[in-house]
């Protein structure tokens, strides 16, 4: 099932060193890319089919080709690399056992879209990695393929590895920009978007690691090729993490569009100590979780998971066995998207407070049915009411858990509780 | 002017201005679009969502009416179910860790949290939770106190500090619920212009330690008048109340926008002049250091004036046009020598290139249009030739620039007609009590040659007399300030077709180009 087009040369001892890099055939699309045009790269990143590998699943071709034509203004790139999503931990795989690659696929990127200056933003707590990125870039440099020159042609490509302080709301493409510029990590109202007015106000290309990452490949080997895996409308591989109660939880690449269940039996060795399956987190904790039942005709594709009324996402699968207290993973999920709300738009900042408030008392055995339906009636309120889809990132789960857990939430729901009389009444 | 566009509000057609956002835009045909963050001067932010509106067969069907322009045929959704449900979901979001006090806060009243509640929610409250705690009666310096539980964090403070003021005193930390405005440590506000976060705190977040409890708003009487700090002429609300048994008293000045005068805001020292008008006011009638009836008075002035041999009248840049028609009128009549001379009242290098002018007098530029000599030179000769001096009103010493003419000014007679009690008119043989500003009507020119009108705010008990009637009561014509105005259009030609009734609201810009020309 596993196949390694990304992951090629993860296991390699040292394959962050460019020089071990290169012996493995990094940087050898640098000769082609120059012999095509820009346009040609990007319809040829067209074809291959590749969808934003953020969560999204957005075309990157096509998000290229929003760029406005014939403008003064400088183009910019920001990779974005501030993986925050919970059970989410495939890029960093990418940063720290192949970050040539992404590097190769940097230059693939602006060249095709004609930017000279990228900006790698990678998320603060990405301590150790960062470090690994830097000294790829800076040995990039040494070697000419950053710089002045790029592999001795005549472009230009400066990277800048910029560090964010540890949030997740810096993921949010907007954010991410407002970030770099060194202000207060903040969504952007949309429009305008960053591919007309991005980065210092100009226009701007943000791309995900993995999908950046996947470009080397589609330009040595052709659309085609990466078309040879996954499905027609989700074309290519995925990094999958897999985690919670399998018995070998781990990151593995898979084409899209395996079936779900054969994937957590036979990649991931199947639910953990024998235990039955209570649901499946198809990809990192914003997603709509899914019932057993549900996961048996799910496969590992956009339009499958859309299906099923979840979400792709970022491929980080969170199996849960029967022991899974759902009151508390939702606890654990809203006080998470709490801490994390920028706090700029009032439904999400005042909202997901409360929201945590009504699951804290309904644990403590205060709630009542009436905090269970003020849940469900404070996810519509909220939910895309404000500027970035963060409070969507929550609710939406959210939601699912109350529809398709409710008994679990019922049962902390206390009688007494329900039983207090209504003093307004009186 | 703007291209109008036709656009469709609830199915309703109406025409508004290209472009405008649909909040400003649909003001001007009377609908309101609820709103707290956006603010004519500091733009559209965008985070209170309270302005979402739907937009039919829109993509996307939901925007904030703040950051979307109007455009032709666009079919807006204001009164549909979701929208509406909308507004009550966000006030109660609002609502939810607010403390709601208004029983004992100063912006209940003109709070527009408090208003919305009552326009758009009236909900019964489902808070069933403990809210956020956050700090209380903070000090963030220049008089402004801030509540942070009262706050929506609509960010209007912190934009005005980074955007107007440029001085960047104020931000939002944290996140989450747990986001507040904050100044730096140690760093408070340290600007001129500070106590207008008051103002256009929707909220009671920020309150003001000059008027914090002093006055319940709704018992304030908000009339318009222009503030007499600076050359400026900001307009500004006279907020004002007589309470039971006692006398009317201005309780605060606030800004009153006029885009071509003072846009949205005036400067704090402005805003705190209105103390000026309640205290250390002269109000009895003096005779040679006696106390007498302000008829006996003005009998006592008219016969020193008769007898003068040269009598001096000095007028103050403060008064207004047709105050000092008047009072030159009445020069005349008396065969008097006239002076503005006014320098003291000017302080190099205390303005800005804001609103703050160095010339603290409302109306310098009416003495030039009226041709009163004001220059040091000529009153000083004038001054060494007379035998009294009748001064209407001006502070000789508001700065210490004429400290040196304390000795020759002392040893004239001197009649002053004054509204407040100060050390150069201790001295005078006469006093006369008169009205300020905020007691009279009237019309002056600022220093960008901007003609204003304003009218009289403040009645106190015992009202004191205009310096127009004063001028009456010695034998002139002028017997109110309309009857000024054909001499006034008559002497000068850059006024010759003002009718004061008919001066817009945000001021009538007089012509630069054309000399004033004065008549005898």
């Amino acid at each position: 099932m596993e196949v390694k087009l990304l992951s090629a040369r993860f296991d390699i001892k040292d394959a962050h060193l460019l020089e071990v890099a290169k012996a493995h055939g990094a940087y050898e699309t640098l000769d082609k890319l120059f012999t095509m045009t820009p346009v040609q790269v990007m319809e040829e990143v067209k074809n291959s089919g590749l969808r934003g590998r953020g969560g999204a699943g957005f075309p990157t071709g096509v998000k290229w080709s929003f760029l406005p034509k014939n403008l003064d203004k400088p183009v910019y790139l920001a990779v974005n690399s501030d993986e925050s999503e919970p059970a989410t931990f495939k890029d960093r795989y990418i940063l720290v056992k192949d970050p040539h690659m992404m590097i190769e696929g940097i230059i693939i990127c602006c060249y095709a879209i004609g930017c000279h200056d990228a900006y790698i933003y990678i998320r603060g707590e990405y301590t150790s990695q960062v470090k690994i990125l830097q000294k790829a870039v800076d040995e990039a440099y040494a070697a000419g393929y950053l710089g002045a020159a790029v592999g001795g042609k005549d472009f230009r490509l400066d990277v800048t590895v910029h560090r964010g302080a540890g949030a997740y709301i810096c993921g949010e493409e907007t954010a991410l920009l407002e970030s770099i510029e060194g202000k207060k990590g903040q969504p952007r109202s949309k429009p305008p978007f960053p591919a007309v007015v991005g980065l210092y106000d100009c226009p701007t290309i943000i791309n995900n690691v993995q999908s950046i990452a996947s470009l080397p490949f589609i330009l040595a080997n052709g659309a085609d090729a990466y078309r040879v895996y996954g499905t027609e409308k989700s074309p290519g591989t995925h990094l999958f993490g897999i985690s919670g109660h399998v018995e070998k939880p781990g990151m593995y690449e898979l084409p899209l569009g395996q079936p779900l269940l054969e994937v957590i039996d036979k990649v991931a060795g199947g639910v953990w100590k024998g235990r039955k399956l209570k649901g499946i987190i198809p990809g990192g904790s914003s997603t709509p979780v899914l019932t057993p039942e549900e996961a048996k005709t799910v496969t590992l594709d956009y339009e499958s998971m859309a299906a099923h009324k979840t979400m792709f996402g970022s491929g980080g699968i969170v199996v849960l066995d029967e022991t899974v207290d759902i009151v508390k993973l939702v606890e654990n999920l809203i006080s998470f998207y709490h801490h994390e709300s920028c706090g700029q738009c009032t439904p999400c900042r005042e909202g997901l407070g409360w929201m945590l408030k009504i699951v804290k008392k309904l644990l403590a055995g205060d709630g009542g049915r009436e905090d269970i339906d003020l849940l469900v009636e404070l996810c519509d309120n909220i939910e895309m009411k404000t500027v970035c889809v963060l409070s969507a990132a929550c609710t939406m789960p959210v939601r699912s858990y109350l529809n398709k857990f409710r008994h679990e939430f019922e049962a902390y729901a206390a009688e007494k509780a329900s039983a207090k009389p209504d003093l307004r009444e009186e | 002017m703007a291209e109008m566009v036709k656009l469709f509000v609830n199915g309703q057609e109406v025409a508004v201005e290209q472009g405008k956002n649909l909040i400003d835009a649909l003001k001007v045909v009377g609908i309101e679009i609820p709103h707290f963050c956006y603010h004519p001067a500091l733009g559209a932010d965008g985070n209170c969502r309270m302005c979402l509106v739907g937009i039919e067969d829109g993509r996307p069907p939901l925007v904030p009416a703040c950051k979307t322009p109007a455009m032709e045929g666009m079919k807006v959704l204001l009164d549909a179910e979701h929208i509406k449900k909308i507004q009550h979901d966000v006030l109660e979001l609002e609502l939810i860790n607010h403390p709601i006090d208004c029983p004992v806060c100063d912006q209940a009243g003109e709070c527009t949290l408090q208003d919305y509640y009552m326009t758009y929610s009236l909900d019964d409250s489902r808070r069933g939770v403990e809210p956020v705690k956050k700090g209380k009666r903070m000090d963030l310096g220049c008089g402004v106190v801030h509540d942070q539980e009262r706050c929506v964090l609509c960010a209007r403070c912190v934009r005005f500090t980074r955007q107007i003021t440029r001085t960047g005193e104020l931000g939002i930390v944290n996140r989450s619920d747990e986001a507040r405005v904050a100044i730096f440590p140690g760093k408070p506000l340290d600007n001129r212009y500070a106590l207008n976060i008051v103002d256009i705190c929707p909220v009671g977040a920020m309150t003001s330690s000059d008027f914090r409890f002093r006055q319940r708003v709704w018992f304030l009487k908000k009339d318009e008048g222009i503030c007499h700090g600076c050359s400026k002429g900001c307009n500004i609300y006279i907020d004002h109340h007589r309470e039971k048994y006692k006398d009317d008293m201005i309780y605060r000045f606030r800004a009153r926008t006029n885009l071509q005068v003072n846009g949205y805001f005036i400067c704090d020292e402005g805003r705190l002049s209105y103390h000026r008008e309640n205290e250390n006011r002269q109000s009895q009638t003096r005779v040679d250091g006696g106390v007498v009836g302000f008829e006996e008075g003005i009998k006592a002035f008219r016969s020193r004036l008769d007898t003068a041999r040269k009598p001096l009248m000095l007028l103050s840049a403060d008064c207004t046009l047709e105050q000092m028609w008047a009072v030159k009128r009445i020069a005349n009549l008396y065969g008097a020598g006239l002076s503005g001379y006014s320098d003291a009242s000017v302080l190099p290098g205390d303005g800005d290139d804001y609103l703050i002018q160095d010339d603290k007098a409302a109306n310098r530029k009416g003495l030039e249009l009226l041709g009163i000599d004001s220059s040091k030179e000529s009153f000083m000769a004038a001054l060494q030739d007379a035998d009294l001096l009748v001064n209407f009103n001006n502070d000789l010493f508001f700065s210490n620039i004429n400290d040196e003419l304390r000795p020759l000014l002392d040893s004239k007679e001197c009649i002053a007609v004054c509204s407040h009690a100060r050390k150069l008119f201790e001295k005078a043989a006469i006093i006369i009590p008169t009205a300020s500003y905020s007691e009279y009507g009237g019309t002056i020119v600022n220093g960008d040659g901007v003609l204003q009108l304003f009218r009289k705010a403040v009645t106190k008990n015992d009202d004191p007399h205009d310096i127009l009637e004063i001028t009456r009561l010695l034998g002139g014509a002028i017997v109110d300030a309309a009857r000024a105005w054909p001499g006034i259009r008559q002497s000068v030609a850059v006024l010759s077709a003002v009718q004061p009734e008919q001066i817009p609201a945000e001021g009538l810009k007089l012509q630069s180009s054309e000399e004033p020309h004065v008549g005898s």
